[in-house]
C-alpha cells in the first residue's frame, strides 16, 4: 500500500512537473511576452484573449506588469446590453492610455468575450458578466482587485480612479469628441439661416410674442420642475414600494422623474388658469356667458389645481400643517 | 378717471407710504426669531468671519483692515484678509457704527452685525418697489414690496444673526437694476452714474456681481437683435459700462480680474458692437441703401472674427483666464461632481428640487409665470429686460440651491406684476369702467384705474420712443357677485402665502445653528450650548498659540468664538492644505501623528452627535473628507478601503477595518464603548447611525482626551509631545547585545566555559 501511494504521488507531480515545463517551454520569455503585448495594444488598446492566451500572458508567473481585464459577453445572442456600455467606456480609458505620453508597458488593458474564452469563465468561477478585473504584478488579484460596478457604476472617470488605486497609474480620460451634438447643432443652424433666407422678405414671425412667451415659460416650467436635478441626479422614474407603485418620492430631498412632469403639468394648469381668468374682464360687450365662464373656469382651475399642488408639497413636507380644499 | 385720481392723490400717496412702512416692520419683525428664542448672536460658520473681521476694522480702523494679515488661520500659510475678502459688509457695518458713535449712541458692533441684515431687507423692499414700479405700476410695485419682504427664499439668508454678504447684497442687486432701468427709460448720463455707483456697492459686497455685469450686457445684446437701438441705450451703457469696470477695479479682491476673466468678456464684446452699430448708425446719412447693406454685412464678417479670433489668442496666451471651476459648473452640470469634491461637498451646490423652489417660494412659483407672460405680451425696452433675468435666474437657480437667492426677487417682481394686474382688472366698478371709457376715448390712456394713475400721462410721454405695447384696460365689468368670488379667492391665497412665509421661517430659517433646541416629552425646551461650552474652553484653558486641527467647516467659528490658530477654514482658498488636514483625519493613529507633528498641532476638535442624534457630525461627512484627501493623496487614502465588502459605509461591527481604526473614528468614538445611553440600547449604540459601534475598546497612544461637552458634541484632545526618550512596546525591543552569555551547562555537552575566552575551535 505505502510504496504504492508514493509512487502514485511521484508520478502525478512528474506529470505536473512536465506540464509545467511544457507550458514554460511554450510561454516565450518575460521581455518577449511584454514585447508582444506592447505591439498587440499598441495595435488595439483593449487586446482581445482566447484561452490559451489568458494562459500565457495572464497567468504565467514572473510578470513585472499588471493587468485589467474585462470579462465580457458582446456577441449579439447573450443579449447583453451592460456589456456593450461598459465595453465602450473601459474602451476609453484604454484608448486614453494607449494614447498618453507617458504610454508604458507597466499596465494593459485586455478583454476576455465569453465565446471566445468559456473556460476561463469556468476556471475563474464566473457566471456572470461584465467583471472588471484587475491582475497585479505581483500575486493573485486580492479583494479590491474586482472592481465592484454594482456600486461604483462603470464610467470611464470611475475605471480611471479604480485603476488609479490599484496601480498608482493616473490616466486622465480623453474622450473622443462628440461629433453628434456639433453636427445637430451645425444643421439647427443651418435649418434656422435657411428658414430665415427663404422668408427674408417676411420676418414678423420673428416678432411674434406669443411664440417668444411660450418658449420662456417653458424654460420656467422646466426648471421650476427640477429637470435639472434629475438631469445631475438620474432618480428612477417611479418607484416600488408595499402599496404598490408610488409616483412621488417620500422625502423633501428627492424626487422621481414621473413626479417632476406631474408638478409641471400642475404649475402649467395653474398658469393657464390664472390667464384665462385674467381674459374675462377683458372681452369686449357686456355680461355674457363666456364672460362669466372664463372667469369662473378660470378661476377653478387656479385654485384647484393649485391646492392639488399643495397637497403633493404637503404630502412630502411631513408636519407641514396648510392645506387648501384637498388635505 | 383723472379727477378721481387727482382727487384721491393725497390718501393714494399716504396708503403707499404706510404700505411701504408696514412691508420693511414686517420684514424686519418676522427675521427676529432667532434672537427672541435664543439671543443675539451671529449665526452658522461664514457670518463668523465676517463679524469677526467687521470687529478687526472697528478697532483698528480701516487702513490697517486693508493690510490685515491673518496668521491665525490657515497655520502655517497665514491669509491676507484684506486682499481676498469682499469689504463691502464690514465697511457698512462699520460706518453705520461710525455715525452712532458720532451720535452719542453706544451700541455694541456685534448688535450690528445681527441686526444689519432685516435692515436691510427693508431696504431691500423699497429697492424692490421702484424697479417694478418702472417695469410696470405702482400697484404692482407695493405688491412686489410686500412679498420681498416675507418671501422665505430671500429670508433664509437674512434673518437676524445671519450676518453674511448676501444679506446687503440683493438690495444692492435690486438697487443697481432699479438704476439701470431708469437709465435705459430716460438715457441720462446721471441715472447711468448712478447705476455704475450702485455696481461698485455691489462689487464690494458679493462675488455675485457677476450676475450684473453679464445679465446688463444681454439685455443691450438683445435688444440690438429686436432692433430697438437708441441714443439712451448707447448713454446708458457705454457710461455704466467705463465707470462700473474702472470703479470695480478698485476693489482688491477683484483687481484686475474685470479686464482678465472670461466671466467679463461679454460686457467688454457687447461694448465693442453697441459702439459698431452707433458708427453704422451713423454712417446711415451719408451712404445709400445698397452701400449700407453690403456695408452691414462686411462689418458683421470682421467683427466676429476679429472678436473670436482675438479672445482665443488673448487666452491662448494667458492675457484671460478661461471659466473658474464654480462657474464652469454651472455649465457643465456634471464637471464638478468628477473633478472638484471640494465644490461637490458643499450642499449649498446642490441641484434643485421642485419641493425646495415650492417651500421657498410657495404661490409666487406658480404664478410667477403669468408675469412672465405679460411682460413678453406687453413688452417694452425695460421689460425685455425683466424677461431676461426670469429666464437666467431660473436656470442658475435650477442648477444650484444657493443661486435661489438671485430668482427670489425677480419672482416676486413678476408674481407682483401678475396679482396686479388680475386685481386691477377684478376691481374696477362698474360705473369708474363707463365713466373712463367717456374720459378717455380721445386721450387713450393705458392702464385702468388703481392707485397709480396720475402719473401716466408723464411716462406715456417718455416712452414714445420705445413703442410700448399698452397693458390693455377694462372694457366691461363683470357683476358684482362674480368679481367678489375672484377677489375673495385671490386674497385667500395671498393669506395663506403669508401663513406659509411664517410658518417657514419660524420652522427652517431661524435656528442660529451654534445652538440646538430640543423638545422633550412634556414640551419643555432643553438648550443645547455644547459649540459654545467647548470654545469658551479653548479660549480660556489654552495657550493663546495654540493651533487647534479640526475639519473646515469648524474653523471660523474656533477663530471667532476662541480665538485660537486653526489649521483650515471655510475660505477654502488652498485645496491640498484641506487634503492634508483629510488625510490626517482619515489615517490611523501613528500616521495622522507623523501629519500633526509637521502641522504643530497643538489640539484636535471633532464634532460627535452620537450621543444626542445630531445628524451633521464629522462621521457623517468622513467620506468627504475621504474623498478630498484621496483626490491630493491617492496612494495612501483609498476611498474603497472606507467600505466594507458589501460597499456599504458602516460603523458598526461590519464596517472595514481601515474605517474602525483611523483617526477620526477613534477620536469620535474613544470611551464610547462604556456609554449606555439608556436601558433599551446596550454600551455604544450610536445614536445618530442607529448602530452599536464596531470597535469599543479604543486606546490612543498620541492622544488624550483634554475635554468633552456636556452632551459629547465636541470633543477635543491634546497631541501629546514627543517623549524625551522613545517608548518601544515590548513586542518589538530588540537587545543589540551580540554575545550574549548564556550558561551552557544545562546543554547535553555539560562542559563548561569562561566568559570572553576564546573557545577551542571545532
Amino acid at each position: 500500500m505505502g510504496p504504492l501511494l508514493v509512487l502514485a504521488i511521484l508520478t502525478l507531480l512528474g506529470n505536473l512537473c512536465d506540464g509545467q515545463r511544457k507550458a514554460l517551454k511554450e510561454s516565450p520569455s518575460l521581455s518577449d511576452r511584454v514585447q508582444q503585448l506592447t505591439d498587440m495594444s499598441l495595435k488595439r488598446a483593449v487586446i482581445r484573449l482566447n484561452a490559451d492566451r489568458f494562459r500565457q500572458y495572464v497567468k504565467a508567473v514572473p510578470r513585472n506588469y499588471s493587468m485589467i481585464i474585462q470579462f465580457t459577453a458582446l456577441s449579439p445572442m447573450r443579449s447583453c446590453s451592460i456589456c456593450r456600455q461598459a465595453h465602450d467606456e473601459f474602451t476609453v480609458v484604454a484608448n486614453s492610455w494607449r494614447y498618453t505620453p507617458s504610454f508604458t508597458d507597466r499596465i494593459f488593458f485586455a478583454m476576455v468575450d465569453f465565446d471566445e474564452g468559456e473556460e476561463v469563465f469556468k476556471q475563474m468561477g464566473f457566471n456572470s458578466a461584465p467583471i472588471f478585473m484587475h491582475f497585479p504584478e505581483k500575486g493573485k488579484p486580492k479583494k479590491g482587485d474586482n472592481m465592484d460596478i454594482q456600486r461604483m457604476g462603470f464610467q470611464a472617470e470611475v475605471f480611471a480612479k479604480w485603476i488609479q488605486e490599484r496601480t498608482d497609474v493616473s490616466i486622465r480620460v480623453f474622450r473622443p469628441p462628440n461629433y453628434s451634438g456639433t453636427i445637430a447643432l451645425l444643421i439647427l443652424l443651418t435649418l434656422t439661416a435657411t428658414l430665415l433666407y427663404v422668408r427674408r422678405n417676411n420676418l414678423e414671425f420673428l416678432y411674434n410674442r406669443t411664440s417668444w412667451g411660450l418658449l420662456a415659460v417653458c424654460i420656467v416650467f422646466v426648471m421650476m420642475s427640477g429637470q435639472m436635478w434629475n438631469h445631475i441626479r438620474g432618480p428612477p422614474f417611479m418607484q416600488r414600494t408595499q402599496r404598490g407603485i408610488s409616483y412621488i418620492h417620500g422625502s423633501s430631498s428627492a424626487q422621481l422623474v414621473m413626479e417632476s412632469y406631474i408638478i409641471m403639468s400642475l404649475y402649467g394648469c395653474v398658469v393657464v388658469g390664472m390667464i384665462l381668468m385674467n381674459e374675462a374682464p377683458l372681452l369686449p360687450g357686456g355680461e355674457s356667458k363666456k364672460k362669466t365662464f372664463l372667469a369662473i373656469g378660470g378661476l377653478g382651475m387656479f385654485i384647484c389645481f393649485f391646492s392639488f399642488l399643495l397637497s403633493v408639497f404637503r404630502s412630502k413636507a411631513h408636519g407641514y400643517p396648510y392645506s387648501l380644499l384637498f388635505s | 378717471m383723472l379727477d378721481v385720481n387727482t382727487k384721491y392723490m393725497g390718501v393714494a400717496s399716504l396708503l403707499r407710504f404706510c404700505i411701504l412702512i408696514m412691508a420693511w416692520i414686517v420684514g424686519f419683525s418676522s427675521r427676529l426669531f432667532a434672537v427672541i428664542r435664543f439671543e443675539s448672536i451671529i449665526h452658522e460658520f461664514d457670518p463668523w468671519f465676517n463679524y469677526r473681521a467687521t470687529h478687526y476694522m472697528v478697532e483698528h480702523g480701516f487702513y490697517k483692515f486693508l493690510n490685515w494679515f491673518d496668521e491665525r488661520a490657515w497655520y502655517p500659510l497665514g491669509r491676507i484678509v484684506g486682499g481676498t475678502v469682499y469689504p463691502g459688509l464690514m465697511i457698512t457695518s462699520g460706518l453705520i457704527h461710525y455715525l452712532l458713535s458720532l451720535l452719542n449712541i453706544p451700541i455694541h458692533i456685534r448688535d450690528i452685525c445681527v441686526f444689519l441684515a432685516p435692515i436691510f431687507s427693508g431696504l431691500t423692499a423699497l429697492a424692490t418697489y421702484f424697479l417694478t414700479k418702472e417695469l410696470w405700476d405702482e400697484a404692482a410695485g407695493l405688491f412686489a414690496a410686500c412679498f420681498i419682504a416675507i418671501v422665505p427664499g430671500y429670508i433664509s439668508r437674512s434673518v437676524a444673526g445671519s450676518y453674511d454678504n448676501e444679506g446687503i447684497a440683493i438690495f444692492a442687486l435690486m438697487l443697481t437694476y432699479y438704476l439701470w432701468i431708469k437709465s435705459v427709460k430716460n438715457g441720462g448720463i446721471l441715472w447711468a452714474m448712478m447705476t455704475a455707483l450702485s455696481y461698485f456697492y455691489m462689487v464690494s459686497a458679493w462675488g455675485g456681481y457677476v450676475f450684473i455685469i453679464n445679465l446688463i450686457p444681454l439685455h443691450v445684446f438683445t435688444l440690438l437683435l429686436m432692433n430697438r437701438f437708441s441714443q439712451r441705450i448707447y448713454v446708458a451703457y457705454t457710461t455704466f459700462f467705463i465707470m462700473g469696470l474702472l470703479f470695480s477695479m478698485q476693489i482688491p479682491f477683484v483687481g484686475f480680474q474685470p479686464i482678465r476673466s472670461s466671466e467679463h468678456m461679454a460686457s467688454i464684446g457687447v461694448f465693442g458692437l453697441l459702439n459698431a452699430v452707433a458708427f453704422l448708425k451713423y454712417l446711415q446719412g451719408y451712404f445709400s441703401n445698397r452701400e449700407m447693406k453690403a456695408l452691414i454685412i462686411l462689418s458683421i464678417f470682421v467683427l466676429v472674427i476679429v472678436g473670436v479670433v482675438g479672445l482665443v489668442l488673448l487666452t491662448m496666451a494667458g492675457y484671460v483666464a478661461p471659466w473658474s471651476g464654480r462657474f464652469y459648473s454651472l455649465w457643465d452640470t456634471g464637471y464638478a461632481k468628477i473633478h472638484i469634491p471640494i465644490i461637490a461637498s458643499v450642499s449649498e451646490h446642490q441641484p434643485t428640487t421642485w419641493f425646495s423652489f415650492f417651500f421657498d417660494l410657495h404661490v409666487l412659483v406658480a404664478v410667477f409665470p403669468v408675469g412672465l407672460w405679460y411682460c413678453i405680451k406687453y413688452t417694452n425696452d425695460e421689460r425685455v429686460f425683466i424677461v431676461l433675468y426670469a429666464v437666467t435666474a431660473v436656470y442658475f437657480a435650477g442648477v444650484m440651491v444657493r443661486l435661489m437667492l438671485t430668482l427670489t426677487p425677480c419672482v416676486c417682481v413678476l408674481a407682483a406684476i401678475a396679482f396686479s394686474h388680475s386685481f386691477k382688472l377684478y376691481l374696477v366698478e362698474e360705473e369708474t369702467v363707463i365713466q373712463a371709457n367717456i374720459a378717455s376715448t380721445p386721450e387713450k390712456s393705458s392702464g385702468g384705474g388703481g392707485g397709480g394713475g396720475s402719473r401716466k400721462p408723464k411716462i406715456l410721454k417718455k416712452r414714445e420712443g420705445t413703442d410700448a405695447v399698452d397693458v390693455p384696460q377694462v372694457t366691461s365689468a363683470l357683476g358684482n357677485n362674480k368679481r367678489m368670488l375672484v377677489i375673495m379667492a385671490l386674497l385667500m391665497i395671498l393669506m395663506l402665502f403669508a401663513i406659509h412665509c411664517t410658518w417657514v421661517t419660524s420652522n427652517a430659517y431661524s435656528s442660529p445653528s451654534i445652538v440646538l433646541a430640543s423638545y422633550s416629552g412634556d414640551g419643555s425646551r432643553v438648550i443645547l450650548d455644547d459649540f459654545r461650552e467647548a470654545y469658551y474652553w479653548l479660549a480660556q484653558n489654552t495657550p493663546d498659540d495654540a493651533r487647534v486641527m479640526s475639519w473646515w467647516d469648524y474653523g471660523y467659528q474656533i477663530a471667532g468664538m476662541a480665538n485660537r490658530t486653526t489649521l483650515v477654514d471655510n475660505n477654502t482658498w488652498n485645496n491640498s492644505h484641506i487634503a492634508l488636514v483629510g488625510k490626517a483625519m482619515s489615517s490611523n493613529e501613528s500616521a495622522a501623528y507623523e501629519i500633526m507633528k509637521e502641522l504643530d498641532v497643538d489640539y484636535v476638535l471633532v464634532i460627535f452627535g452620537g450621543v444626542i442624534g445630531y445628524s451633521g457630525d464629522d462621521i457623517n461627512k468622513f467620506l468627504w473628507m475621504v474623498r478630498i484627501a484621496g483626490g491630493e493623496h491617492p496612494q495612501d487614502i483609498r476611498e474603497s478601503d472606507y467600505f466594507n465588502a458589501k460597499g456599504e459605509f458602516r460603523v458598526d461591527t461590519e464596517g472595514s477595518p481601515t474605517l474602525l481604526n483611523c483617526l477620526m473614528y477613534k477620536l469620535s468614538y474613544f470611551r464610547f464603548g462604556e456609554m449606555q445611553l439608556d436601558r433599551r440600547s446596550p454600551a455604544g449604540y450610536d445614536r445618530t447611525r442607529n448602530a452599536e459601534i464596531g470597535n469599543k475598546d479604543i486606546r490612543l497612544e498620541h492622544l488624550d482626551e483634554a475635554y468633552t461637552t456636556e452632551h459629547w458634541l465636541v470633543r477635543i484632545y491634546r497631541v501629546k509631545k514627543e517623549a524625551n526618550r522613545p517608548r518601544v512596546p515590548y513586542a518589538q525591543r530588540v537587545s543589540k547585545q551580540k554575545n550574549v552569555y548564556v550558561s551552557k551547562k544545562t546543554s547535553w555537552k555539560k562542559t563548561g566555559f569562561i566568559k570572553d575566552k576564546v573557545g577551542e575551535k571545532k
